[in-house]
């Protein structure tokens, strides 16, 4: 038994080493970049890293604030752009980001892209009212409708994201969840790569939470009550005047119109059903998907500026 | 819990780490951890259908001891017919309920009588019947005296519940397996080596082969209106390749479990698409169930003994018992029935027992004879395999009349260069271990350097080519 035992581990070590070769080779996945939490409790990433994705197709970089992309050559006339992983956009080469498509339709302004993966909402407004110093002449606020939701606590609490206490009227701050772990699991590229192609945990419902409350108030598909909270709260916090929601072709056009009424600047992206902007496995969007988004955002912003 | 799972990858070191380090190699301790993880294994899927297998241990172990004593020929008749009343009644509610109620009534509407028929919304245990089998075994060979009755019930509930071949076979024989139940087992290396060897190429065949054939099978007949006769043809080999690698597949992982157990069970599979004539070819598909049906229900009949159109008439029964025996559809019959009139003339011309040997001796190169008789055999148990695919006779019949058409080279669909070379590999691995008890026995005779670097080879193609996690066929039977 003990040789039984003996030649087990040392195959599994052996195949672990040849996954490695074959992973990093291969770069089965991608490079994850190491997040750190700012002294204002935002959490983004450690400035100045690099990284492929994976397949080895493309690279990316972790500008010198700590936001993915390029930095703007100046402040003037700035606009930022602030999003989750749709905008932050590791899946797609540096020249498919929205500030480059922006760029490129309005070449007089200059673009500051603030993103990381799981943002909620009121993250978001709390990284623009970072970003206010900057001066900026509009803030551009990707968002999905569950990033709404994600906002508040009461919905459901989530450990790792930015939350408002409705009930309090507090920011609850997100910690990292398990970060030395993670730090080891980005690491380990074979490791990693076996845990995103067969994920265990996928999905599993958290019984601890309090799901119900989602199901009452619901008036126009979502729940009324808390968002109305939500927003009173952010208009009564942030500034409003210049921020610009964009919303995504699937959201539900009740809360595009409630965010409106809140005195938001609001667009809701339009495709075309056979207009694909996404990849085939992925639902983030393509290089193509992203120039469509920019048009977009772009004909809004020429609206609001009469030159 | 399937063996290609997550689930299953955490369970087996579990279960055998406790079973040879916690039992302490105690015969008692090691069948009740054997009848915990099977229950375990089974529960996963649904544990409310624990419950009719413990029922049927109950009730064959019972009649197993009240025939231990009884003399009296009808007393024991009437055991016997207990037993088999159960276990075939428990097999014929949930398997073929809502099959005769629809034929029936089908029946009835065909000659102007429209009756209703109520379906049932009946869930078909997993496994159901595999085990039911396996244990009308033991109470066959008890009532025969051909097997000594077990006091041992829990002896009996691992024999019945054994996890590794619980749900898809191999269909074992009381008279095998339940005496290894009364040994207790000790850790043997060579053993438990052959079994992971086997577990690994029972996992390849499985996840390379069956799950990418089975993207290709699935779009062809799901779509089968769609495409020309030389893609259909090509659905029809997918298919093919998809069923043996699928349940060969099953049972080596079920056999190389076992092993890893100390347990030896019978060989399932053996190459059967080597095999010269359709006889050869049954001889080696599916080997637990066609001895089966041979000794419990072809030598019962009267087998070969009587005149000619007694032998033709068995054949005949076993065969539509055998596709009958796969699911509640027409399509199963038809495939049997089909195996049947392929084995006739072999039958009348007292030919089905000709390629008893190893085709090519053994050796690499076939003869010309053989690489004809192998391809013929092949391509008529490719076409029977149509009806077993096909989703009705009349879905089959369309397939079938679709590829003789004359557009038989136009829209023909390409499909990844990748699929071809997979099965080519695996056909050339089948090929030269063909001699053995499974395709990658023999090697263990090469030198550590290389056999790991195979193992390791064939590990990688599993991460690559795995597909979307697909059941395993022989479930749903």
């Amino acid at each position: 038994m003990k040789r039984f035992i003996k030649n087990i581990i040392v195959f599994i070590i052996f195949g672990l080493l040849i996954g490695e070769f074959i992973a990093r080779w291969f770069a089965l996945s991608s490079d994850i970049p190491n997040r750190t939490i700012d002294r204002y409790g935002i959490q983004k990433y450690i400035p100045n890293q690099h990284g492929t994705w994976k397949g080895g197709t493309h690279t990316w970089h972790i500008n010198e604030k700590g936001w993915p992309g390029y930095l703007p050559k100046s402040n003037d006339n700035l606009i930022t752009i602030i999003g989750d992983s749709f905008i932050e956009n590791f899946m797609n080469p540096e020249e498919c980001h929205q500030s480059v498509y922006l760029g490129k339709i309005l070449p007089k302004y200059n673009y500051f892209e603030a993103s990381r993966s799981g943002i909620s909402f009121i993250e978001a407004m709390e990284i623009s009212k970072q970003l206010d110093t900057l001066g900026p002449r509009f803030q551009v606020i990707h968002l999905h409708d569950s990033d709404l939701e994600e906002s508040i606590m009461q919905l459901k609490k989530h450990n790792d994201i930015t939350q408002l206490d409705v009930n309090k009227q507090k920011i609850i701050f997100g910690k990292m969840n398990s970060p030395g772990l993670k730090k080891i699991l980005y690491n380990w590229k074979f490791m990693y790569y076996l845990y995103r192609r067969f994920p265990i945990w996928i999905n599993k419902p958290n019984k601890t939470q309090n799901s119900k409350i989602t199901l009452k108030n619901n008036k126009e598909g979502f729940n009324f009550k808390y968002y109305k909270k939500l927003l009173e709260y952010i208009v009564a916090n942030y500034n409003i005047d210049d921020k610009i929601l964009v919303f995504r072709p699937e959201s539900t056009s009740e809360l595009v119109k409630f965010a409106k009424d809140f005195g938001f600047k609001t667009i809701q992206l339009k495709t075309d059903i056979n207009d694909h902007w996404s990849f085939e496995h992925d639902s983030h969007w393509t290089c193509y998907g992203h120039e469509k988004v920019a048009e977009q955002v772009a004909e809004y912003l020429k609206s609001l500026i009469p030159d | 819990m399937l063996f290609n799972s997550i689930d299953f990858a955490f369970f087996l070191p579990l279960v055998f780490l406790l079973y040879w380090f916690f039992t302490k190699n105690n015969l008692k301790y090691q069948n009740i951890l054997i009848v915990f993880a099977s229950y375990l294994f089974y529960g996963w899927w649904d544990w409310r259908f624990l419950s009719l297998i413990i029922f049927s241990t109950l009730v064959d172990f019972s009649i197993g001891n009240l025939l231990r004593n009884e003399r009296n020929i009808t007393k024991r008749k009437i055991y016997l017919w207990t037993s088999i009343v159960v276990n075939l009644g428990f097999l014929g509610f949930f398997k073929y309920y809502n099959f005769f109620i629809e034929s029936f009534t089908e029946a009835f509407s065909f000659f102007g009588n429209n009756i209703e028929g109520d379906r049932l919304n009946i869930i078909l245990p997993v496994g159901i019947s595999f085990y039911t089998f396996q244990t009308l075994s033991y109470t066959i060979d008890v009532y025969k005296e051909k097997l000594e009755p077990t006091k041992d019930i829990i002896a009996f509930t691992a024999f019945v519940s054994f996890f590794p071949q619980l749900v898809a076979g191999p269909i074992e024989r009381a008279t095998n397996l339940l005496p290894q139940f009364y040994k207790r087992r000790e850790f043997n290396y060579a053993l438990a080596i052959d079994g992971l060897r086997q577990i690994l190429w029972g996992l390849f065949k499985k996840i390379v082969i069956a799950d990418n054939c089975a993207k290709y099978a699935n779009l062809i007949f799901n779509n089968s209106d769609d495409y020309s006769g030389s893609t259909l043809i090509m659905g029809a080999l997918f298919f093919t390749f998809q069923i043996y690698g699928d349940f060969s597949g099953y049972s080596d992982i079920a056999i190389g479990t076992s092993r890893l157990f100390g347990f030896n069970l019978m060989q399932n599979f053996a190459f059967p698409y080597f095999s010269r004539d359709i006889a050869e070819f049954w001889r080696r598909w599916h080997i637990s169930l066609s001895t089966w049906f041979r000794d419990y229900l072809y030598i019962p009949l009267g087998g070969s003994r009587g005149g000619t159109w007694m032998k033709i008439r068995n054949t005949f029964i076993i065969f539509i018992v055998s596709g009958f025996w796969h699911g509640a559809n027409w399509t199963f019959v038809i495939w049997g029935f089909l195996n049947a009139l392929y084995f006739l003339p072999l039958l009348l011309l007292n030919k089905n027992r000709v390629n008893t040997d190893l085709v090519a001796n053994g050796g690499i190169f076939p003869n010309a004879k053989e690489i004809i008789q192998i391809t013929f055999t092949f391509s008529l148990t490719v076409f029977a395999w149509i009806f077993f695919r096909a989703n009705s006779v009349s879905h089959a019949l369309n397939y079938i009349a679709n590829i003789f058409t004359w557009d038989f080279f136009v829209k023909t669909e390409i499909f990844p260069n990748e699929i071809y070379w997979l099965v080519i590999f695996f056909i050339l691995i089948e090929w030269f271990g063909k001699s053995s008890q499974f395709a990658i026995e023999k090697v263990h005779i090469l030198p550590k350097v290389v056999r790991w670097g195979f193992y390791f080879g064939l590990i990688v193609l599993m991460f690559v080519y795995t597909g979307e996690e697909q059941q395993f066929i022989y479930f749903q039977f």
